[in-house]
């Protein structure tokens, strides 16, 4: 429920079969409840698709019938949507302080653990992902498993340490890793 | 947005295509040091040197480190020493000399440019000191690079430097004959020197430039071949000026590496920034050629018919991709040939490919001069001053840099093979055609005159 002054969030996630139609839906329900998308994000895996987005509840609108309806919607048009009511604090970003944004580049044979490899890592150091993006990559001739991690490291944390134990897992797991600083990416793609 | 394809290519460019900072150069005036006692002005060198380089070595690995690209040299450019040690006597330049060396091995640096003199209009005391104590000062130091401008657009030629810039090559050459004349690989002849130049053995600090200052080399001849070999591969229809598309793209983006570097380096030295030098340098690796480019462009062998046009393509597609990533673009910048550098052009050399005329005819598209040849050393010095002289004419007459590093090897002869080791790398010996013919032209002496388009006002 809305009170004056105070807007009421929900986050929607959605998983599925990829086909026209999907966000359609979607919206659809939330416009009904005079919702207000704020910020979506959509990708397709493997055939798979999967969404999020932030939503604001508008005046008078129902928590409960939103669930209901979605509930509905997922039944119908074989969908996982998941609800969650969010506080406006909910919405800040992660506080990484100080930090400067860098980017990890994992490559080689595809393996299991290699995902758990790394992060174990930036885990332990309490370092978050801002962005991750993993897929096979055709290089010429060969064919390589690639992960690109954007990451914010804390100004307090020497990067070179990290790219060391970075360096010697990645040598454990059969695949080569680099950290770089993300300005260098920046520097070479952007005008 | 970044894609995770462009992070892809660009970590390709830096892992495998020997892209690289190929130097950082830390100018350093020396004009404050200057003074009537050697033992003084030794003193003042070696402490200011220490006192503003000092970091510059553990500076650029950190930077190096935080962005995953090699810096592969770290150098000084000084003053030219001419001028510092103006009223010194001549013995005291050798002094000044190991004092620099000295200077440069306790900061930890590869090489200190400025051992030299600009004499495009007649001599100073100093200047003719510097120039006959070179062949000394080469032979008896590790780090020093010695650089002599004999001529300008606006001077025109200086043909007694020049006559003793013929001399002083042969005897350094004599006087490092242990070494196949390696004493020449630090000297550098010019015209038009640039006051900003990066590179070895011609770097040195013009007196525009501020009391410390950061100038930057890139290099990536091995990243524009790939380049050129993807784009040509796909199997698209691709035209010379497609080619140069994607020459000036490809430029861009190592230029912006070195603009970033450069910026950071500056900043962390709390020194300004001056410029990049966007030149195509190579080393000796396979992969990070010049000669190799021109082959991807379709000519069999570097030296052949169509070298020069296809050197005028990839040197201005170079200037052009790079001026628009830097706002401060300077030095050389374009397309280096130095042929022991280069073991595609070395090898161009040994099968006959690439002759010494050629060579010069292409220095009058492309960025440096006759670089890194080794001559046999049989050859006598006034053939090698009217060598000079005719590089020193391409580069008055069309407004350019032009730079000569001739390497006579004492006891070789075409055929054979001078061994100069690491970048220097090695180089097959190339013939010097009618030599023994030019003495009297040079005889003559005194001032080749500026040409007219120097009256430009």
């Amino acid at each position: 429920m809305s009170q004056e002054g105070q807007k009421a969030w929900v986050a929607v996630t959605v998983i599925g079969r990829d086909r026209p139609g999907i966000v359609a839906n979607v919206s659809g329900v939330l416009y009904h409840h005079r919702c207000s998308i704020e910020e979506l994000s959509q990708t397709v895996l493997r055939g798979q698709f999967a969404m999020i987005l932030i939503a604001s509840l508008g005046e008078g609108a129902a928590l409960r019938s939103l669930r209901d309806e979605f509930a509905e919607l997922s039944r119908n048009i074989d969908l996982d949507i998941n609800l969650r009511e969010l506080k406006s604090e909910d919405l800040a970003p992660y506080p990484a302080g100080e930090s400067e944004p860098f980017i990890i580049t994992v490559r080689g044979e595809d393996r299991p653990g290699l995902v758990f490899g790394i992060t174990e890592v930036l885990a332990e150091r309490g370092i978050n992902i801002t962005n991750l993006g993993a897929r096979v990559a055709l290089l010429g001739q060969r064919s390589e498993y690639i992960q690109v991690f954007e990451v914010d490291i804390p100004k307090s944390l020497d990067y070179s340490l990290l790219k060391e134990k970075l360096r010697r897992r990645g040598k454990e797991m059969g695949v080569s890793v680099d950290l770089q600083h993300k300005d260098i990416f920046r520097a070479i793609n952007q005008i | 947005m970044l894609s995770s394809e462009e992070i892809i290519r660009t970590v390709e460019m830096l892992k495998n295509e020997n892209l690289d900072v190929r130097t950082v150069t830390l100018g350093i005036s020396l004009r404050d040091c200057a003074g009537p006692s050697a033992e003084d002005l030794c003193g003042r060198i070696r402490q200011k040197i220490r006192k503003h380089a000092r970091n510059l070595v553990s500076t650029c690995d950190r930077v190096a480190d935080k962005y995953g690209i090699p810096i592969v040299n770290k150098r000084l450019a000084v003053t030219p020493i001419a001028a510092v040690a103006e009223s010194l006597k001549r013995e005291d330049y050798v002094t000044v000399a190991r004092a620099l060396d000295q200077a440069a091995q306790e900061v930890g640096v590869h090489f200190v440019g400025g051992y030299s003199a600009l004499v495009q209009k007649g001599f100073t005391k100093g200047d003719l000191h510097l120039i006959h104590t070179i062949p000394e000062v080469l032979s008896g130091t590790e780090r020093v690079c010695a650089s002599v401008n004999v001529a300008s657009t606006r001077a025109g030629i200086n043909m007694d430097a020049v006559s003793l810039m013929g001399r002083a090559i042969k005897e350094t050459s004599l006087r490092t004959a242990d070494r196949d004349g390696f004493g020449c690989a630090k000297l550098v002849v010019f015209a038009n020197m640039p006051e900003d130049n990066p590179f070895m053995a011609g770097a040195y600090l013009g007196f525009g430039e501020p009391e410390c200052v950061i100038n930057v080399g890139v290099s990536g001849p091995g990243v524009v071949k790939k380049e050129l070999e993807r784009a040509i591969q796909s199997g698209r229809k691709l035209t010379l000026g497609d080619l140069s598309e994607i020459i000036k793209k490809t430029s861009f983006r190592v230029t912006r590496v070195g603009e970033l570097i450069a910026r950071e380096v500056a900043r962390e030295l709390d020194v300004s920034f001056g410029i990049v030098d966007l030149s195509l340098a190579p080393t000796p690796t396979v992969g990070d050629s010049v000669g190799e480019i021109l082959q991807c462009l379709g000519l069999e062998s570097i030296g052949v018919p169509g070298s020069t046009a296809a050197l005028a393509l990839l040197n201005d597609a170079v200037k052009k991709g790079g001026a628009f990533a830097s706002s401060s673009v300077g030095g050389l910048s374009g397309a280096f040939i130095p042929v022991s550098e280069d073991l595609n052009i070395s090898q161009a050399v040994q099968k006959g490919y690439l002759s010494l005329e050629k060579l010069e005819a292409m220095t009058a598209v492309c960025s440096v001069g006759l670089d890194m040849i080794a001559i046999p050393g049989k050859v006598d010095a006034d053939t090698i001053a009217a060598l000079l002289a005719d590089e020193m004419a391409i580069g008055v007459v069309n407004h350019k840099t032009t730079g000569v590093r001739l390497i006579p090897v004492p006891g070789k002869d075409v055929g054979d093979k001078a061994v100069f080791g690491g970048l220097f790398g090695e180089a097959y010996i190339i013939e010097v055609r009618n030599a023994n013919r030019s003495s009297n032209f040079i005889r003559f002496g005194g001032r080749i005159p500026a040409p007219l388009t120097s009256l430009n006002n």
